[in-house]
């Protein structure tokens, strides 16, 4: 086929495919950035959790040569254990969802570490597309004092291309771009090695002439070939059937004769040509003093200095990631509350209404209020990562980690979950490992993330005593305290189980490489950044959105029109009865003032406005007292205007409450308050009444919504929060309104311990359910989360609630 | 000749095998643990565990019971 043809004809709208492929740490990243700038985008690799970043470039002027560039995750060699990492090989060699191969490969080798970067150079030109071989960090390998020959290197690989290339700083990318450009209409990869032996090359033969298929790539059939229930096998038997199942494990046998074992038969060849190539094109190695990283892992290493480094990092990043994001968060929540308001003013109350304000720019709203921590929290992740430390601090606490099923890779998830669950479970993407992964992701939402504090906050306030021992611990700190021990403490047993049971992992490792420090690049650390927010809110917001909708229609729908109506004549009552004594004031007011010299006219004017501007109760007899010790005579007026000032005041207040009450009657005749009511025996062993029952339900889009719903229901209004003293006095004074024990209070003791035991334990955040679907790309996982924290919050919220009641607090 | 989690940190050896033909131990020798290299044993982290060594330009993090797959050749 003469793709070169067909390309000219078309060179307006064909688009070329290339893929990037390289070890870890090699600079890969760096490179693509350098290439394709902002042009990418992020998406999954189909049926796995690996992330799938493209990128767009074009080469020549007036008529540009298109191109997609694929970045391939890192790896050290195309061999495959996991469906995650098989994403290689099919990335390289097929048809990853486009069904295309790649035209051309970008093969990235550290320049530092050549030998290693040959053997994946090696397994790639297998699959006999033209490749372009970047040698990155070229500068870094010049410092060191190693010389490489290009030429050599060119020619000892068949004549492919050779780039120096500093990716971090965009040196030689623009003739990496031309040369690929060159190279993607070459017919095939000019250098088609011999490197294995004769029994495997006749068993691949085999392989390809008798079930031949011309869609694989050698390099496929070599997959086949050595990894050992591998996913390509499984393919390829299930394709071909048995007879291609017991050729290839006659060859295999065959194979093992030789070499006793296939890994040898094909580790053996590359790593022996690797070290040839390497050794003809090094000039100089290169000395081997000790570099700065060496020098600094010293101390950055070092069993206690390095622990003590790392725990002062944590403490920065987590006060910054608290107290940096705070304004951003309360600039959002503002924004959206005016925007709230504003709509409010403009339309007249109805379902659209609420639908726009509590339902879509509520739900909006609390997306976005993620946004400032995730972007902090991903600003130092990147800066972490980038540098080299990442892996550091993974060393540093595997051991610590490792008893409970964990590894030293879950630590900075897990930590981040302190602020948040999401950020934390999308920081999982570091760990390789997929079963480590899932626990990690499945135990990150029991940390106590900042939204479960304003829930502690009210309910210690109100209902743990104030005490202290010792003059420094006081109870409340020490309730608080437990709860976040017993967060962790249940994320230790859990990942304990699960790492023996569900995601038995066989023989988990830690096999890592410690790259050099570096200075983050700004530029590839904000791409990171953005890529990720935009994965957030593009994933997650529809799907938060859409059920923060739902919910508010579960709590405004029915409404009762003779409610409505009944409050309406209320009010009217309310109103007419104000009218008719502010003007009988206002008369009595005129008559005192009639006679009345200037001097005295003004002084009055005086004390009506100064009265109009108070705002509490308590400042009103407050100034009628101090006024009337200053002008005796005018008592009388001082006395009108006080009055009339607490009269209005009285009116604003009753009015207010009616308000309430009818938000709070429509909440109770809402299909919410009806399930509430419904589904309250089951909650009754917590302690529970009605009203907690519904406002737990209510709170599952994010849990500080329990805060606002229990404002409404106990007729507060919505802007209860967790500061609000009259919450707490309401939460305080609420009584059973039926049943054995109507008359006493809801909340004793035990009962405010069972809600925060709850909440401790319970998933209610949507966002967390949709990013752990989003990261493990399965429902199950985000259900089976969810799930079990709901269980477990109902059984520690019952038994602590017995043990309590049972003692009789 | 001994195994790697067998040395002392500090010490300096050639690797010489693997005990096994398992995914672990092929993962090691991609990462740089080709028989006849030199390899420096660095450190212990916290505890004992893991370790870092060090083969050719690169350092590298195992688990003791990772390193108890390669077969070293140590020097005095």
């Amino acid at each position: 086929m003469s793709r070169g043809v067909a390309a000219d004809a078309t060179s307006l709208t064909y688009t070329y495919q290339v893929a990037i492929c390289g070890n870890p740490n090699s600079g890969k990243t760096s490179i693509f950035n350098a290439i394709t700038g902002l042009n990418q985008r992020v998406a999954n690799y189909p049926g796995v959790t690996v992330e799938k970043v493209t990128g767009r470039f074009s080469v020549g002027g007036k008529n540009p040569q298109r191109f997609t560039l694929v970045d391939v995750p890192g790896t050290y060699s195309l061999a495959a254990f996991s469906p995650d990492e098989s994403i290689a090989i099919s990335a390289l060699s097929c048809c990853v969802d486009s069904q295309k191969r790649p035209e051309a490969i970008i093969c990235v080798i550290d320049a530092t570490n050549i030998e290693r970067g040959l053997y994946l150079l090696l397994q790639v030109l297998e699959i006999g597309r033209p490749v372009i071989v970047a040698l990155n960090m070229i500068d870094l390998a010049e410092k060191r004092g190693i010389r490489i020959d290009f030429e050599k290197f060119s020619h000892a690989i068949g004549g492919l291309p050779v780039v120096p290339v500093v990716g971090n700083r965009g040196k030689g990318i623009r003739q990496l771009k031309e040369e690929t450009a060159k190279l993607v209409d070459a017919p095939s990869g000019a250098f088609l090695n011999r490197l294995y032996d004769e029994v495997t090359e006749t068993l691949l033969a085999k392989l390809q002439t008798r079930f031949g298929n011309n869609h694989l790539t050698r390099a496929e059939y070599l997959r086949i070939i050595f990894d050992v229930g591998g996913p390509a096998e499984k393919r390829f038997v299930q394709e071909k059937g048995d007879e291609a199942r017991t050729v290839l494990l006659q060859g295999r046998a065959a194979i093992k004769d030789v070499w006793y074992s296939l890994s040898a038969a094909e580790t053996t060849p590359l790593t022996g040509k690797a070290a040839e190539i390497s050794r003809l094109v090094l000039k100089t190695e290169g000395s081997h003093e000790e570099t700065t990283s060496e020098k600094a892992d010293r101390y950055l290493l070092h069993p206690v200095l390095g622990l003590i480094v790392l725990a002062v990092t944590m403490i920065v990043m987590f006060q910054s990631i608290f107290s940096w994001a705070q304004p951003f968060m309360e600039l959002i929540d503002t924004l959206f509350g005016g925007l709230a308001y504003w709509v409010e003013t403009m339309m007249a109350e109805g379902p659209l209404r609420s639908l726009i304000t509590d339902g879509i720019i509520g739900g909006v709203g609390s997306v976005l209020i993620f946004i400032p921590q995730i972007a902090i929290l991903f600003i130092f992740i990147a800066i972490l990562e980038d540098s080299g430390y990442m892996s550091r601090a993974a060393f540093l606490v595997d051991r610590m980690l490792r008893w409970c099923g964990l590894s030293g890779k879950s630590f900075i998830p897990m930590l981040s979950s302190f602020a948040c669950a999401v950020p934390g479970i999308m920081a999982t993407r570091t760990i390789e490992d997929r079963k480590l992964r899932f626990i990690t992701i499945m135990v990150a939402p029991l940390m106590t993330c900042s939204a479960r504090l304003p829930v502690y906050a009210i309910m210690i306030a109100a209902f743990i005593p104030y005490k202290s021992y010792l003059g420094v611990l006081n109870l409340q700190g020490i309730v608080l305290t437990m709860l976040y021990l017993l967060g962790i403490v249940v994320a230790v047993a859990v990942s304990f189980i699960l790492s023996r049971t569900m995601l038995k992992t066989k023989r988990s490792t830690f096999l890592m490489e410690m790259p050099s420090y570096k200075l983050p690049m700004v530029k590839s650390t904000l791409i990171k950044v953005l890529n990720r927010i935009k994965a957030f809110v593009v994933r997650a917001g529809s799907i938060i959105l859409a059920i923060t909708i739902i919910i508010w229609a579960l709590s405004y729908y029915p409404r009762s029109q003779e409610v409505r109506a009944e409050f309406g004549k209320q009010l009217s009552a309310l109103e007419a009865e104000y009218t008719a004594e502010k003007s009988s004031y206002k008369a009595r007011l005129t008559e005192l003032l009639k006679d009345q010299s200037v001097e005295a006219t003004r002084i009055a004017g005086g004390i009506f406005k100064a009265f109009a501007q108070v705002t509490e109760k308590t400042n009103l007899e407050e100034l009628r007292t101090r006024l009337t010790a200053e002008n005796p005579a005018q008592k009388e007026i001082i006395q009108t205007s006080f009055e009339l000032r607490s009269q209005e005041m009285q009116y604003d207040e009753a009015k207010t409450q009616l308000v309430n009450r009818q938000a709070g009657q429509h909440l109770r005749d809402s299909y919410f308050g009806r399930i509430g009511r419904t589904v309250e025996p089951v909650f009754r062993p917590l302690g529970w009444d009605w009203k907690i029952t519904m406002a737990t339900l209510a709170s599952f889009p994010a849990r500080e919504v329990i805060i606002a719903t229990l404002g409404t229901i106990y007729n507060l209004g919505r802007d209860a929060d967790a500061e609000s003293a009259t919450l707490v006095n309401k939460l305080r004074q609420a009584k059973w309104e039926v049943g054995p024990k109507a008359g006493k209070p809801v909340f004793t003791l035990a009962v405010a311990l069972s809600v925060m035991i709850f909440f401790a334990l319970s998933c209610q955040c949507v966002a967390t359910v949709v990013t752990i679907k989003q990261e493990t790309t399965s429902w199950y996982y985000a259900l089976f989360a969810y799930g079990y924290m709901t269980i477990l919050a109902y059984l520690l919220a019952l038994v602590t609630y017995q043990l309590f009641a049972g003692m009789g607090v | 000749m001994t195994y790697l989690d067998k040395m002392m940190p500090g010490q300096c050896g050639k690797v010489l095998g693997f005990t096994d033909d398992s995914p672990v131990a092929r993962r090691l020798l991609e990462l740089g643990l080709v028989p006849g290299k030199q390899i420096a044993y660095l450190r212990n982290a916290p505890f004992h565990d893991p370790m870092e060594v060090q083969v050719g330009p690169s350092c590298l993090s195992l688990r003791r019971s990772e390193a108890a797959l390669v077969a070293v050749e140590p020097e005095d």
